[in-house]
Formats: structure tokens, sequence, C-alpha cells
């Protein structure tokens, strides 16, 4: 069934494309053969893996329907990238004009392009990116990504790169631009009836935290409702370093994004903590990995997500302990609150353990709003729309305290209570 | 202490699980699965027509399967030939259904149910107990007030033939159909012997009904099916133990359980799995729970090569209860793969799961489980819990739970642990006087004692027993 969605987006993609794409970013050699290479391994690459249980695909990424939604030379995004002067925060065209030796070593080392289809497509027709490199020693914060996603797709790419002892803060955000002028271009290019507004997003984020280094990095996706969206974001902490992640999503209508650590260095650490609402149709595919491959490493997933209306939510968390991970300690925890009897919330975290040095737990609930504490707050004369929407604020709160970005707590609060706003 | 519990002292698995007879079948199947072996098999059995067809049927659904090879992290299953198994040993007993007397048996069939302890057991704490030799139950009896009260326990080829009405309605199904999955499928055709218990309304059986399978031939299968019916008010625990001598080639068991629990009714199913660790031990299992039915799967998994083993309850009736214990322990060259299912089919229904898991010498253990809670299965709830623990660095501990939840006026809970021996309680233990192995034991004995304590005694006693047993010799 993959072999032959596989056949009829490669179709419509070109080896005269992917040349455009990396001509136009003045790209060397050897990016546009990688890219090249993706491309051509498309036919043979499977989708990413998704949860299956009796009778049920948890999310079903086949009904993306790509041959519409892939226009690689019509991407049109606002994009504006900026950080403190201690701190390289370059464009992609940039990164490659300045730092091509910084590419050659650890573009595509992290995520592998060719670890699935959909990563495969993103690296052969990404056109947008970001490098970030913070220099031994230097403190950076405060560096932040916007992207405004103008276009029928749009293929972004983040690589982050620390050097010893330095550490960084990095907010990445993902919103739909009102201005669709080039998605109606397209529409009437390709002669197809107006797909009214769908959209798709791809990005992958690679990080290299060298040793001693320590990287957070919140992302805050908030594309229009229409959009699919895959991404892919994995981290490799060298000795000592410490990777944080805050993972939250708010927009599209299918996301499937995986968040993920690999603990290769000995003391390294890493926290992923995640947060979502999703309503009306949304569905959310959220993946939390972390892999401990060295010596006293710690992990610790938190997420907590709402789910509304008829969406769904798919929850995976992965601790993977492995031979040589003595000393371990991985925690995790997920929690999600169903606002409504339509919606779904599927969860399932999981422990691979091979080093009994390890202590190692997890956990999962599902409910609903505790209606003792709404008829604590409803006798007490607050009103019972307001009563539910503080405790779903509050519901949040774990997550939210667990944010050291100011800015991407305040945004995400706020787009929390705009949302609950717009219910009855 | 009483005679029954003398057996338990015995500290030699050899003597006591692993001892071989020699072979002396009435009749043999060829290896493999083809149609004439099927026929045979039916032919043997004297069957009629609508259980052959439902045997063929079943042969072109397996046929029509794949292996499962694509669930994460399952065991490896590359090594079974199933058609290097053969499927049908019947024993050379002179009576069928079974004989009521052990002294009627076969000497090396009636000693090997002696070593197990199995008429021991019997005197003293069972209602009814069958035993299973290869394909064929050699011995079923029953206490006569069980009898007029109108309770049926008898193997379940003669329930075939005495009882069509209730096995045709029930046998696999709407329970387990033989389409479930691969090995439903293969168990479906080449099923033998096992149990057939019916508990009329509002009768409380009150000592367990025991069965125990042993296998003793080398590459041989074992297809026992399993089938009761607890009718509204009645209560029926029934126990199944199993084992078999460890030979070079592998042998198969592949049981299918359903039962049928109705308003009010309750039923425990317990089992001890000790197969020999050349067994692939893959099953299915399944009760379709009533109104307020309560349903408990009790689960001690010691022995096999392979399992793959997820007892599942659906939930059918408003109110209607699960229970799941489970303990795994795997040792060396051990891949025990096991859990459970729930499916929340109505409101107010609850299910309670514990698993406890215990990894050494490279063994691995997973829990693999799933909790369904449907649309509409309003004010339901389920608390899932497990716990691993590790001796080594060479073992592996996986926990797999997946959670699908449709119905927001629930309640959800999973929580899970994995954490190694500890040093500093074998220290304590060894200040106080106890030698490494002991302190280890008393470890894993503490571990599991939530669960234990929750069992019959006899239980209890087995399940401590067995774990003491792989532990033995084994310990640094």
């Amino acid at each position: 069934m993959s072999a032959a969605t596989h056949t009829e987006v490669h179709a419509n993609l070109t080896d005269e494309q992917v040349r455009q794409i990396s001509d136009e970013l003045d790209e060397p050699e050897w990016l546009l053969e990688t890219r090249l290479e993706a491309l051509d391994a498309l036919s043979e690459l499977d989708m990413p893996d998704v949860i299956r249980t009796p009778g049920r695909d948890w999310t079903n990424l086949h009904e993306l329907d790509y041959e519409s939604l892939v226009d690689p030379l019509n991407a049109a995004e606002n994009k504006d990238q900026v950080g403190p002067e201690e701190a390289e925060v370059l464009a992609w065209s940039e990164a490659v004009d300045e730092h091509e030796e910084l590419l050659k070593e650890h573009f595509g080392s992290v995520v592998d392009p060719q670890e699935n289809y959909l990563t495969a497509l993103s690296t052969a027709l990404f056109s947008t990116g970001t490098v970030i490199y913070v220099p031994e020693g230097v403190d950076a914060e405060g560096v932040t990504i916007r992207t405004e996603q103008n276009s029928r797709s749009l293929f972004n790419y983040t690589l982050v790169v620390t050097e010893e002892s330095s550490s960084v803060t990095i907010l990445e955000r993902q919103s739909t631009g009102e201005d669709s002028e080039a998605l109606r271009a397209s529409d009437s290019a390709s002669g197809d009836e107006p797909r009214a507004d769908e959209q798709y997003y791809s990005g992958i984020v690679e990080i290299v935290a060298g040793e001693n280094s320590n990287v957070q990095y919140g992302s805050l996706q908030n594309l229009s409702e229409e959009a699919y969206n895959f991404t892919l974001k994995r981290g490799d902490a060298d000795t000592y370093a410490t990777i944080d992640w805050i993972e939250a999503n708010l927009g599209t209508q299918l996301t499937k994004s995986g968040v993920e650590t690999e603990l290769n260095g000995d003391g390294s650490e890493s926290q992923i903590v995640g947060a979502f609402y999703g309503h009306n149709d949304q569905h959310f595919d959220i993946d939390a990995r972390v892999w401990h491959r060295a010596e006293h490493t710690t992990a610790d997933l938190v997420t907590r997500g709402v789910t509304d209306d008829v969406a769904r939510s798919v929850y995976e968390g992965v601790q993977d302990v492995g031979r040589d991970a003595w000393d371990t300690s991985s925690y995790q925890r997920e929690n999600t609150l169903m606002l409504s009897d339509e919606s779904e919330a599927d969860a399932s975290p999981k422990l691979i353990i091979n080093n009994h040095d390890t202590e190692a737990s997890h956990s999962a609930t599902v409910g609903q709003i505790d209606q003792e504490d709404l008829l604590y707050m409803t006798s007490r004369g607050v009103q019972p729309r307001d009563a539910r929407n503080m405790l779903v604020e509050g519901f949040f709160v774990p997550v939210l305290e667990e944010i050291a970005v100011d800015e991407l707590r305040d945004d995400l609060e706020e787009l929390i209570a705009a949302r609950l706003r717009q219910r009855d | 202490m009483s005679s029954e519990q003398d057996h338990l002292k015995e500290t030699d698995t050899e003597a006591r699980f692993e001892f071989k007879k020699e072979q002396n079948a009435a009749v043999k199947s060829d290896k493999g699965l083809t149609e004439e072996v099927i026929r045979m098999i039916s032919e043997d059995k004297d069957e009629p027509d609508w259980m052959l067809e439902r045997r063929l049927r079943a042969l072109k659904q397996y046929q029509n399967m794949p292996m499962p090879t694509d669930w994460p992290g399952q065991p490896d299953l590359t090594e079974l030939d199933v058609e290097e198994i053969v499927p049908y040993i019947r024993p050379d007993v002179d009576k069928r259904e079974g004989v009521d007397d052990w002294t009627e048996l076969p000497d090396e069939i009636k000693d090997t149910f002696d070593k197990l302890g199995i008429p021991e057991a019997e005197k003293n704490a069972l209602s009814g107990v069958g035993a299973q030799y290869e394909s064929e139950v050699v011995y079923q009896n029953m206490q006569d007030q069980w009898e007029e009260k109108g309770v049926i326990f008898m193997n379940m080829d003669r329930a075939v033939q005495e009882h069509p009405e209730l096995v045709k309605e029930h046998f696999m199904t709407t329970c387990v159909p033989a389409s479930d999955n691969k090995f439903a499928a293969l168990h479906g055709a080449v099923w033998s012997g096992g149990s057939f218990v019916y508990v009329p309304e509002g009768v409380t059986v009150e000592m367990p009904v025991q069965a125990y399978f042993r296998m003793n031939s080398e590459g041989m299968g074992q297809f026992e099916h399993t089938l009761i019916i607890a009718e509204e008010g009645s209560e029926v625990h029934y126990i199944e133990g199993c084992s078999a001598p460890k030979y070079g080639a592998h042998n198969l068991h592949s049981g299918g359980v359903e039962v049928f629990v109705e308003e009010d009714a309750h039923v425990q199913y317990s089992t001890v799995q000790n197969w020999s660790k050349n067994t692939f031990n893959l099953n299915t299992k399944r009760a379709i729970v009533e109104e307020n039915g309560t349903m408990e799967w009790i689960s001690g998994s010691m022995g096999s090569k392979a399992t793959m083993l997820y007892p599942c309850s659906i939930l059918k009736g408003r109110g209607a209860t699960d229970t799941h214990i489970t303990i795994a322990f795997a040792g060396e060259g051990q891949d025990i793969d096991t859990g459970a299912k729930v499916y929340h089919n109505a409101p107010e229904t609850s299910s309670t799961i514990e698993s406890k898991s215990i990894s050494k010498d490279g063994g691995r253990t997973n829990y693999r489980g799933l909790v369904h809670i449907a649309d509409g299965a309003e004010n339901s709830s389920t608390a899932v819990e497990c716990d691993a623990l590790m001796f080594d660095n060479e073992s592996t501990s996986d926990t797999m739970p997946y959670m699908e939840i449709e119905e927001s006026k629930v309640d959800v809970a999973h929580e899970a642990t994995v954490g190694k021996i500890g040093d500093e309680d074998i220290f304590y233990l060894q200040s106080r006087g106890l030698d490494d192995d002991d302190a280890k034991k008393m470890i894993v004995a503490g571990f599991i004692e939530p669960i234990t304590e929750e069992l019959p005694i006899e239980y209890a006693v087995e399940l401590n027993r067995l774990i003491e047993l792989e532990m033995e010799g084994s310990l640094g």
C-alpha cells in the first residue's frame, strides 16, 4: 500500500526541482548529492512508524495527500531568526556560505536523512533553515526563530551546534501567514480544484550538544488547522551535556511529531516537556523518546495535553536504556484531560531496559475534569464556564512551570486561554 | 505439614518436572499441518461433521495468515517450524474419556502425575481434577456433590459428543474465533483435549477445579481447548498447571481458552505455566463478561522458551469487573512476553491489572498490555501497575502498555517501575546472617508478595516454590 503512494509522489518530484532548490541556496556539491540521494531513496523508504493495535492504526499517515500538497518550487515564508551577538544565528544560505565545514560535519549526523520517507522528502526539498552555532564557553540567551508559512508546502531545517561549556536558549515558532497569494498561485498553476487552505509543513531539527554544554530548545507550533505537519527533532548529548526540549502543539489538522534525545555522553541529561491542546478534528501524534547509551545519564519526560470536540491525541513515550547505560535514572509522566466525550486519547509509555543498574518509572493517566473540583468552585460562586477554564489552565501548570523560556510560557498560556475562550 | 506439601519440599527440578517417560502412543499423527492430518484427528475422535468443518475452515485461515513478526520487540519465532511439530499424540490408554481412578492408568502416566503431586492435591483441596497427557485427557473426576448440582466438568472432546448444543454455540464463535490470530487458527484446526466446565445458575463451586497438562514427547504440540460457562450468579475457580520435560527439538503449546461469565457470575482462572525451556507457548485466552460479572485472570509464567500470552477480558455488561494478576519470571534463554487486554465496552466497568516481572541471566520479560475504553463506557475505570526487577546486566525488562480511551468520563491510570535488586538490601540481609542466595530469594519473595498474598494458599505456595527453583544454583 505504501509503495503505491510513494511512486505517485515520486512521480511528481524530479531531480531538476531538487537541483534548482540547492542551486538557489548556492549549496556545495556534497549537499546537493545528499538531497538527490534522499530523493532517490523515496521509493524504498517506509512511512514513519505508527502504533498499531489489533484492528487499529493510531495515526494514518496515508491520509496525507502529498501529490497535491507538495509543491517544492513555490515555497514561500516569512522568516526571521535573531539572537545575541555571542552566538551565530544564521539563515541556511548564510550558513552554507560561512560554515560549510560545520555543516559537512553535522548535517544529517543526528537524524539520518533516509530514516524514513518523510525525513528523506524533507531533506530533498527543504528550502529554508537556520543554523545556530555557539562557541566554547559562550552563554547565549534569547535566540528566536519565527517561520510563517505562506505556501502550499514548506520544508524547514534547523541545526544547533554548541561547543564545550556553552549554553543557548532557543525558541522556534511556526505559524501560517495571512498572505495566501502563493497558495492561490500554485492552485491555479496545477489546475486542481482549490483545496481550501490545506498545507504541508515539515521540519527537521538536529542538535549537537558538545561536552558540558546546555541547550534549551522550545518549539511552539501554531500552524493553521488546515495544515499537516511532520516534524522530527533529535539531539545528541555529549558528556555532561544537557538538552531540554519544550514541545508545544496547538495548530494543524494532523501532526506527527517526534522529540528525541540520545544520551551518548556520560553524565548527560535530557528533559522533554510537552503540551498540546487539540480541538475540532485535530489529530496529534506526539512521540517523546530518549535513549540512555552512557553511564550516569538522567531523563525526565513530562507531557500534558487536552483533547476537545472530536480531536484525537496519540502519545508514545520511550525510555530506552542500553546495555552499557550504568546508573541510569529515567522518569516519564503523561496526563491527558478529555473535555469532550467525542474525543479520544491514546497513550503508550514504553520502558525498554537492558541494564539493571537503572531506576526507571513511568505513569500515564487519562480523565476528565474532576467533578468535585468543579463543584467546589461553582459552589463558591464561580460561573461553571469560568471554573472549567480555570481548571484546564491549572491542569497545564505543572508543564508550564518546567518552561524556563518566559516568552514561550507566556505565549503558550495565552494561546490556551484563547482557545478556552472560544468554547461555550 | 500435610503430605500435600511434602512434594513441594522436593528441591530438584529434574525430579519434579523434567523427568521423561517412554512414549507409548496409540495414535500419532504425522508432522505438520495438512488436511489429511486434520481429518485423521477428527476421525480418531469420531467427531460430528460440524466440528470437522470448523477445523478445516480454521486450517484455511491458518494458512492464509502471516506469522506475527512486526510487533515491537516481540519474541523471536523464527526457530518455530510448525511443519516440524507433531500435532496429535493419543496416549495408549483404554478408556477414551479419561478414567476416574488413578490406579487404572498405565504406570508411566500414573507416575508422572504422582510426581507432579496432582492426586495429592485432589484429595486435599480440589473439587475436581482433569489430567491431560499429550493430546488426550487421561483422568477426569469431580466430587459427586457438584455433579448432583448440575456442574459439568469433563474433557472437551467428550463435551463435543455429549453437549453438542452448548459446544456448537460457544466453541470458537463469539469469544475466540479462529480468525483472531494465526495461532488461534492453528489451535482451531488441531485442538485436542482440554476442559469443559459448566456451572448452572446460582451454584458456587467452593473448592477449585484443576486441570493439568503434561507434554511428554519430543517435538509435539499440545492444543487443549478450555471452555467455561458460568451461568447467572454462579461462581467457580479453575486452575491449570502445565509442564514438560526438556528436549532438543522445539515443542509448541497453543491452547485456547474461552470463558463466558454471565450476569453476576464470578470466574477465577489461575495458571501456573512451567513449560520446559524448549517450548513455544503461544496462547489465546479470552473472557466475555456480562452485567456485574467478575473475571479474574491469575497467571504465573515461569517456563517456556518464548511466551506470547495476553489474557483478555471483554467487559460487555454494565458493571462488569476484571482483575489481572501476572507474575513473569525469565531466566537464561527465555523471552516471556505477557500481559493483559481489557475492552471496556459498557458503562461502569472496571479493571485492575497488576504485573510483576523478574528477569535474570539474560532472560527477557515484557509487559505488553492493551486497555480500550469504548465511547459510551462512561464511569469506567482502569488501573494498571507494572513492576519489574532485574538481576543483572545481561537481562532485559520491557514495558509496553497501550491505552485507547474514547470516553471522557473515565478514570485511567497506568504506572510502571523498573529497578535492580538492591545491593543495600542484600547487604542488610547478609549482615543478619543470610547468605547471598537466600537474601536474593527473600527479596524476590518480598517483591511478589503483594500479589501472592492475594492468591489461594496452595497456589501461592506452589508459585513461590517454582520461583525458588528457578533461582537455585544460578545465583552468583
